[in-house]
């Protein structure tokens, strides 16, 4: 066994090319269109009715968003960006309320509404502590109003607040979704190309030599499925580091947990790619079907796009058989929703059983067919 | 030492080898000939115990290695038609792991492996990749991956394949040497007559399955011992021509190629006038006429009516 691995990982040391493009490609697409870094904040043009707004406790709450880029503009401006598809939505302050305005259907659109929102529940909720004092002159009430903002920033004490997550509520960050979904869809291909030499190895004679050697076939096996984990494993492994400790995403402090659980989700690929390896007749006719596979796993399994803004059943019902489905799952699960190994059981279960069951038959498609 | 009892392999209503009887005894070198698809594939892997008879059964010192395939396999090294390398690795490290997988390790392994590069003539080579072979180096280095545990019986499969006439001999002469010196019972497969006939003791002819002739050199040549081989050769041959010598009478078998025909008659005939006359009737000017001593190419035409790389 020590052999077959040995070999194995010399000839990844003299041809690690897919598995360096692939890497570079799961890196390249969650930091370019996952908006990792600053310039990809989303922006968002808004228009403010009167001057007093955008100097006010409004205006800065909006200013301050870590979130969203707030682009202060004219109203004719905004409303030429979103007619020229420059941005998404706009926002119009008024005095006492405010208008969405959307071009496009929008995932963002809720979170816009509810930081704008929570600028205007705060400014009418300190205007009311101020109006209690019966204070008269508007120096008097300026000086309440830094008094009150410093209090706030440095509270007596703090409290941290949680709810119960119903089955309809769900968290979108977009930095792990990109994240998570392309580390896992372009680990698939190297995963399956680290498979694929059990098909060209027994068609080149070289698994014939193995047979009649001393190793058993579970050793030839093993060996090869510890080499395809290995290097998908280690490639979503690379792709996570430089995300914690180059920018700085830090998992909402599970990063090892994530990394943990992450294991399931590999073995489930590697299943995957045997089974697939079993069923195709050769390597061209792996290499036409793998992308297809790939990227309707990952269409339907929420690496693109959250699964949660699919509407269409059969899609939904395609997706519970899809091991990039509960992948995102688990991982979302870990670093989004902050669930405990418990609350994660389900998915990491099914994780396993496919792996078990795609494991099983591939091989024994492999073991049963002539070459 | 192995005997082939019988042996047959159907898949589904096809067989690749129907009821094949043959026997190797130690220090021998058996060929076995056949065209491409003729069987005999099947028939070595059935032999080193890769596939399994559909029915029959291989012996190995008369115990059935179909029940029992761990002895033959502890002295079998196999030579597939393929190039059964790791092309990315060089030609030491593909020893190196063609030596590990049969338990060599340490001083014994490198040892193997110096001795393996000798004997196939690439220790000058031995830090290359394999992909930077040329297609007779990457062959050599195919029979020495099989010779590093110091197999009793070589099993070679076509191992001459698409190389070039030096590779080819190297081949031929490496093989000639073990079987001398090391005393390796061999069987070699081939659809190359001359390689058959320059290496084995014994020949085994196959096509279409089944076994169609066996024995020595000798004894197959005399198959043919009443029959004499004519070679034909003209620039533009026609159907006219060829149809006239297939309507006569004391010709027997007519083998049509693009520029050559092959024309088998009885031996105490004299053709050439006849030969003469039919060309000049067809309105073809001959180049050439031979007559050939009988090879073992003429006995396979004779037994199937087509040449071995048909």
């Amino acid at each position: 066994m020590k052999g077959i691995l040995f070999a194995k990982l010399k000839t990844f040391i003299r041809t690690p090319w897919l598995f360096i493009l692939m890497t570079l490609m799961s890196l390249g697409f969650a930091w370019i269109v996952g908006g990792a870094d600053d310039e990809n904040q989303m922006q968002v043009p808004v228009y403010a009715a009167n001057e007093t707004i955008q100097d006010g406790l409004i205006g800065k709450a909006l200013t301050i968003s870590d979130t969203i880029d707030f682009n202060w503009m004219s109203e004719k401006e905004m409303t030429d960006q979103i007619a020229d598809d420059k941005a998404e939505m706009g926002v119009k302050l008024e005095e006492n309320d405010f208008q969405l305005l959307t071009g496009v259907e929008s995932l963002n659109a809720d979170l816009i509404k509810r930081i704008v929102q929570q600028a205007y529940e705060n400014r009418e909720q300190q205007e009311q502590i101020v109006a209690a004092t019966s204070l008269v002159t508007e120096k008097e009430k300026a000086d309440v109003q830094k008094e009150l903002q410093a209090a706030m920033e440095a509270p007596v004490f703090s409290m941290d607040t949680g709810s119960f997550r119903g089955t309809d509520t769900w968290v979108y960050d977009d930095t792990f979704q990109r994240l998570f979904g392309f580390a896992l869809f372009f680990m698939i291909y190297t995963v399956s190309y680290s498979v694929l030499p059990i098909l060209t190895e027994k068609e080149d004679g070289i698994w014939d030599r193995l047979i009649l050697s001393p190793v058993r076939k579970w050793e030839m096996y093993v060996s090869n499925l510890i080499y395809s984990f290995l290097t998908g494993y280690l490639q979503v492994l690379l792709v996570f580091l430089i995300f914690r400790f180059w920018i700085g995403v830090d998992f909402n402090g599970r990063f090892a947990e994530t990394l943990l659980l992450l294991i399931p989700y590999v073995f489930a690929v590697v299943a995957l790619a045997v089974f697939l390896t079993a069923i195709v007749k050769n390597q061209p006719q792996f290499s036409a079907i793998l992308p297809l596979m790939a990227v309707s796993m990952a269409m339907i399994g929420g690496a693109f796009w959250p699964i949660e803004i699919v509407d269409s059943k059969i899609l939904i019902a395609l997706s519970k058989i899809n091991p990039l489905t509960y992948g995102m799952e688990v991982l979302n699960g870990v670093a989004v929703y902050g669930y405990s190994l418990e609350e994660l059981l389900y998915p990491i279960s099914i994780l396993l059983l496919m792996g078990v069951v795609l494991m099983g038959v591939g091989m024994h498609l492999m073991e049963k067919r002539h070459i | 030492m192995l005997e082939l009892v019988d042996l047959s392999k159907k898949y589904k209503q096809f067989y690749a080898v129907k009821n094949l009887n043959m026997f190797i005894e130690k220090g021998e070198i058996v060929g076995l000939l056949g065209p491409n698809g003729a069987g005999k594939s099947t028939a070595i892997s059935m032999l080193s115990s890769l596939v399994e008879p559909t029915e029959g059964d291989v012996r190995f010192n008369n115990k059935s290695v179909i029940k029992k395939p761990a002895p033959l396999r502890k002295v079998i090294g196999m030579v597939p038609q393929e190039v059964a390398l790791y092309d990315d690795l060089t030609a030491e490290e593909n020893l190196h792991f063609f030596g590990r997988i049969y338990r060599l390790t340490g001083a014994q392994l490198k040892q193997r492996v110096n001795e393996v590069l000798e004997i196939i003539g690439l220790t000058d080579r031995r830090k290359d990749i394999v992909k930077k072979f040329s297609g007779g180096m990457k062959r050599r280095l195919n029979i020495g991956a099989a010779l590093l545990h110091e197999p009793e019986v070589i099993i070679m499969d076509e191992p001459t394949v698409g190389i070039d006439p030096q590779s080819r001999n190297y081949i031929l002469e490496t093989v000639k040497r073990l079987n001398k010196e090391k005393g390796m019972t061999v069987l070699y497969t081939s659809h190359y007559m001359e390689e058959v006939e320059f290496l084995c003791d014994r020949i085994y002819i196959m096509d279409k399955g089944d076994l169609i002739a066996s024995g020595t050199k000798d004894e197959i040549k005399r198959i043919l011992s009443a029959e004499k081989t004519i070679s034909i050769q003209a620039d533009r041959l026609n159907d006219s021509f060829i149809s006239k010598l297939k309507q006569h009478p004391t010709i027997n078998r007519v083998i049509a190629e693009e520029k050559e025909i092959t024309i088998m008659v009885a031996k105490e005939i004299n053709m050439f006038s006849t030969l003469i006359k039919i060309a000049e009737d067809a309105g073809i000017e001959l180049n050439s006429v031979d007559i050939k001593t009988p090879t073992l190419e003429d006995v396979f035409l004779h037994l199937t009516g087509r040449a071995l790389r048909d």
